[in-house]
């Protein structure tokens, strides 16, 4: 929403506010305009403008050339986008929901993410592949996962996963100018879509010239003295409410680290953190075995465990598949009320 | 002073109520011609509200409340 058109225009408000999906599609579009090697393809992405509104008005702006729908078969447009890579360009590849990886896993992360290896370095695969995550709204098991934890975990993708709309567009142009591919997990809970659930972190200021947001730096969320929070995603806005009401109700000073990128990990910060703290909570809303949370106890524990003044905690997807029943979703995702309780036991609050 | 309307989304129910979803916006805030408002929905379709005119934004339906759909939402004055 840039005023362009004359010297008479009143400047734009101080603050400019986006929601996260307006935030990523102006992040998408800016780099269209830069580089024309720049193209956006997926199921829906076009005429629709992505279920989840993460390509919105692209079509209208960039043309049919550059803004394509594809059948429905991920095996065939995400090898697509890696051949177009290959050969130069800069594919934006949208897996509509994380849980179909099923389908083309092959293509991923045999192919997008080994060819860079396998030639030796000589060839490389600069795609953006784009995935909406997360539940909370009963859609069940096979469109409610989170599964950074299974791309993070096989070499050679970067993984990036903003929280919020400033973040998730310096992340996209930064995924964008990456010559790796990226993988970039937007929650489908922190996109402001009216007929999600609206939260009000999913609203925010939105610088509006083009900018980048560094791959592998996390942000201390909100600062504080008593407990480390590690979490990404939807998870940073629970972490924050609940950070909000243990100072509130308690006297507790939560420090939140939205690590933002999962690869590359950024271990300094929750180091740099944990030595302050001396206590670690991890939140993630992917499964618990195996993965993020596990990462990041295994990183203090290698580092210093004398850091630690008490047990590391873990609030995550126990390893169960999501349910469909509200009721029972509720009980298996990092809510407010779990992150609460285990910070509460953290600090003997 | 210009007026501000709830946009038209269902054309098969010119009535019908939606919700004002999103003001991006606060009010009382120098807006340009164009520039892009707020956010509101019917059933489950969104739909952008532009400014008409560039000037200061009143906004007279706060987020979450109900409106139909013509209704007068804000004014560019």
């Amino acid at each position: 929403m840039s005023v362009t058109e004359s010297a008479t225009a009143p400047a734009e408000p101080a603050v400019r506010r986006l929601t996260t999906a307006r935030a990523m599609v102006e992040g998408i579009a800016q780099e269209m305009e830069r580089d024309a090697s720049v193209v956006v393809l997926g199921e829906d992405v076009a005429k629709y403008g992505g279920i989840f509104s993460s390509t919105a008005g692209l079509l209208d702006k960039f043309g049919p050339q550059r803004v394509i729908d594809t059948p429905i078969s991920e095996t065939a447009f995400i090898g697509l986008g890696i051949g177009a890579a290959v050969e130069g360009m800069r594919p934006v590849v949208e897996l509509m929901f994380v849980d179909f990886f099923g389908v083309c896993m092959d293509q991923i992360y045999n192919h997008m993410a080994k060819i860079h290896f396998e030639s030796g370095g000589n060839v490389r695969v600069p795609m953006v592949l784009m995935t909406a995550t997360g539940g909370g709204y009963s859609d069940a098991e096979q469109h409610s996962q989170c599964l950074w934890g299974t791309f993070a975990h096989l070499p050679g993708m970067k993984v990036v996963v903003p929280s919020n709309p400033a973040d998730a567009k310096g992340l996209m142009i930064s995924a964008i100018r990456d010559d790796n591919p990226v993988v970039y997990m937007f929650h489908k809970g922190i996109m402001g879509l009216p007929w999600m659930a609206k939260n009000a972190r999913s609203i925010a200021p939105v610088p509006p010239e083009p900018y980048e947001t560094p791959i592998g730096k996390a942000s201390i969320a909100r600062e504080g003295s008593d407990a480390t929070v590690v979490t990404v995603s939807l998870s940073v806005h629970h972490a924050l409410d609940v950070a909000d009401q243990m100072s509130a109700e308690h006297g507790v000073e939560l420090e939140v680290i939205d690590l933002r990128s999962l690869v590359p990990l950024d271990r300094e910060a929750v180091l740099a953190s944990v030595a302050k703290t001396g206590r670690l909570l991890v939140v993630d809303e992917d499964y618990q075995s195996f993965g993020l949370s596990g990462e990041i106890a295994a990183t203090v524990a290698e580092t210093d465990p004398g850091m630690l003044r008490a047990p590391v905690r873990r609030v995550a997807v126990p390893d169960v598949p999501i349910p469909y029943a509200r009721s029972l979703e509720t009980a298996v995702l990092p809510t407010r009320e779990r992150i609460m309780t285990a910070a509460r036991e953290l600090v003997r609050a | 002073m210009t007026d501000v309307r709830f946009p038209q989304l269902s054309q098969e129910q010119p009535d019908a109520e939606g919700v004002l979803a999103t003001w991006f916006v606060a009010d009382g805030d120098q807006v340009a011609s164009g520039q892009l408002l707020g956010e509101v929905m019917v059933e489950k379709v969104s739909g952008e509200v532009l400014a008409p005119a560039t000037g200061r934004v009143r906004l007279l339906v706060a987020e979450d409340q109900t409106a139909r759909q013509g209704e007068l939402i804000a004014r560019v004055e």
